[in-house]
């Protein structure tokens, strides 16, 4: 087995909260005493991540996933647990780690606002003490990937947001980082954009190798570029596998689709095949289970014969299978 | 450090000419308050002979013109701005980055100071002729200006530093720095000079930073001590800023770790 570039044992976060109840006495009482909750962000989570693997980092809004790469990143102190990243522990924040990570948040700027994007790369160029030429073949590269050209001229409060995004990818990672956090990296952006952005960190690891943490919303996001997820819930992992099996084991059914000729779908029969899901505009959605799914299949095309137009059968949407998973609140770690 | 210094500084440069109309203003914002001072002197003295203590008219002018570009080329605005990035999480990309954040701080106050210092000096010169203000300046006061200042531009630095760092703990410094630029008004010779509070609080005002950071050079630059003085007053300033560089060394290493990147 390789070494591990991420190796987290029993991490956890908690943080401190001052809590108080509304109205005009609660908040004369809390002039004298304030009363303070823990909040368990992050409670004891165990993983680890491979050279060159990209994995989807999934959970509900509130799970710990931020929390965790901030302390990957080394922005925060653990209140317990371990973590390593590339052998260094992040929350040290030695120089060397610093320039072999990135954190790239989707809703965050690092840029600064009223320069051209390429003025405040040659001030990273500085920080990191990146070679001349080592520097501009990395810009080349990155402006090519992103199609930058044009941008970096512009200063960065004249961008648009999916613009800015782009740049601030490439500040991100003009140094070459070996390891990168991104959260939520394509938040609030186009469907293009989004494409792009997917595009281009695919590419990414493609061409360096690197290693990549990823969070998203969209899960979009996750079934383009990650083969691995790890899904948290509460501050708990629930689960750590491949995102081919997630969908095997959370949601054991399948998903048939019928389009059948002529409106036949509104009047057409199909409750022995399944559940009836829904039906739209000449098209029947079954749910069955996936042990049964290619013998109703089959029987599907021969029963409606000329009647049937199209059939597909198709796991149910990751969306959906996250969710049971959210739901479920079970464990499930793969070997 | 000095390459990265110097793209810093071009950055730097690029956004403050964004925002020089805001600077010059605030430069502006610097001076008025020492000039209604002056001419608040001015009148108190005209009214009782034209003389207060070791003080006249002239040297009332001579000492706010000196204080107002000591005001300038100490001025640290640290604590308001850090309180602003800890809050919104701004902090974050500099701590992610293999630079202290102080140095980012150390290039917005030298590019300020650069910046304001020619029109600070036109209307100080204005200030000078129209108060007639008496200089008892000589070389060896100059010559102790210089690391006089510096003294106090780092002093001023790096307790505004301590204050900014109490960020990590509350994110209402804003109330701390208001209560210490109250104290700074008093103790620091800008409500009057060091020399002519009563003997009590001239006493206090020896023992605390303030005077360090604005009286002191001020009254160096003006020629209103004698050299053994200023050395004496110097190595003040020097005790002062060993104890702020290590108190914020100390509090920064603690503080990191209570930091909580809201919302980044």
């Amino acid at each position: 087995m390789t070494d591990a570039v991420v190796q987290v044992r029993e991490l956890r976060k908690t943080f401190r909260v001052t809590e108080r109840e509304e109205g005009l006495a609660a908040t004369l009482r809390s002039f004298v005493k304030r009363r303070r909750k823990d909040v368990n962000a992050v409670a004891g989570i165990t993983f680890r991540i491979d050279p060159g693997e990209v994995v989807g980092f999934l959970g509900p809004n509130g799970a710990g996933k931020t929390t965790t790469l901030k302390m990957l990143s080394g922005l925060l102190h653990p209140t317990a647990g371990e973590a390593r990243v590339l052998e260094y522990v992040p929350w040290r924040r030695e120089n060397a780690y610093l320039k072999s990570m990135t954190l790239l948040m989707g809703n965050r700027t690092q840029l600064v606002w009223d320069i051209p994007a390429a003025d405040s790369f040659r001030v990273l160029q500085e920080i990191y003490r990146i070679p001349e030429a080592q520097f501009r073949a990395t810009v080349n590269e990155l402006t090519e990937l992103l199609e930058l050209q044009e941008l970096v001229r512009k200063p960065v409060r004249n961008l648009s947001l999916g613009e800015r995004m782009k740049v601030e990818f490439a500040a991100g990672l003009i140094h070459s980082p070996s390891v990168a956090f991104l959260d939520e990296p394509t938040i609030g952006l186009d469907i293009s954009m989004q494409v792009r952005i997917r595009r281009f960190v695919a590419e990414y690891n493609r061409r360096t190798g690197a290693t990549i943490l990823l969070t998203s919303h969209y899960m979009d996001d996750v079934v383009a570029l990650c083969k691995r997820v790890i899904v948290i819930h509460r501050g708990r992992l629930l689960y750590d596998g491949p995102l081919a099996d997630l969908a095997e084991r959370m949601a054991p059914y399948k998903v048939i689709t019928a389009t059948l000729h002529d409106g036949a779908a509104s009047s057409t029969d199909l409750d022995a095949y399944g559940t009836v899901v829904s039906r739209e505009e000449g098209r029947v959605t079954l749910r069955v289970d996936r042990q049964v799914a290619p013998e109703r299949t089959a029987r599907l095309v021969n029963d409606l014969g000329s009647r049937l137009a199209d059939i597909s059968v198709e796991d149910p949407p990751i969306e959906e299978v996250i969710d049971r998973v959210f739901t479920s609140e079970q464990t499930m770690v793969s070997a | 450090m000095i390459r990265t210094y110097r793209a810093l500084l071009v950055a730097q440069i690029q956004a403050a000419s964004a925002y020089r109309v805001q600077s010059i203003l605030w430069m502006l914002f610097s001076v008025i308050r020492p000039v209604i001072f002056l001419a608040a002197w001015v009148a108190v003295a005209n009214s009782q002979g034209g003389q207060i203590g070791a003080y006249d008219v002239r040297d009332f002018a001579a000492y706010y013109i000196c204080l107002s570009l000591v005001s300038n080329l100490t001025m640290s605005w640290n604590a308001y701005d850090f309180e602003f990035e800890v809050r919104l999480g701004r902090l974050s990309p500099k701590l992610l980055r293999p630079l202290h954040p102080i140095h980012y701080s150390v290039v917005e106050n030298i590019v300020w100071k650069v910046t304001t210092i020619i029109p600070l000096g036109i209307i100080l010169v204005f200030v000078s002729l129209t108060f007639d203000a008496r200089f008892r300046t000589t070389p060896a006061h100059l010559l102790l200006f210089v690391p006089s200042v510096l003294l106090a531009a780092a002093l001023a630095f790096f307790s505004g530093w301590v204050l900014a760092t109490l960020a990590f703990w509350t994110t209402r410094v804003h109330a701390v720095s208001t209560f210490w630029d109250r104290a700074a008004f008093i103790f620091a010779g800008q409500i009057a000079p060091l020399a002519l509070l009563p003997g009590p609080l001239q006493a206090i005002a020896l023992a605390l930073p303030f005077g360090y950071i604005l009286g002191v050079p001020a009254e160096i630059l003006r020629g209103g001590v004698s050299v053994p003085t200023a050395l004496q007053l110097m190595a003040g300033q020097a005790i002062w800023l060993v104890v702020f560089y290590f108190a914020f060394h100390r509090v920064w290493r603690v503080g990191v770790r209570q930091y909580s990147a809201v919302g980044a």
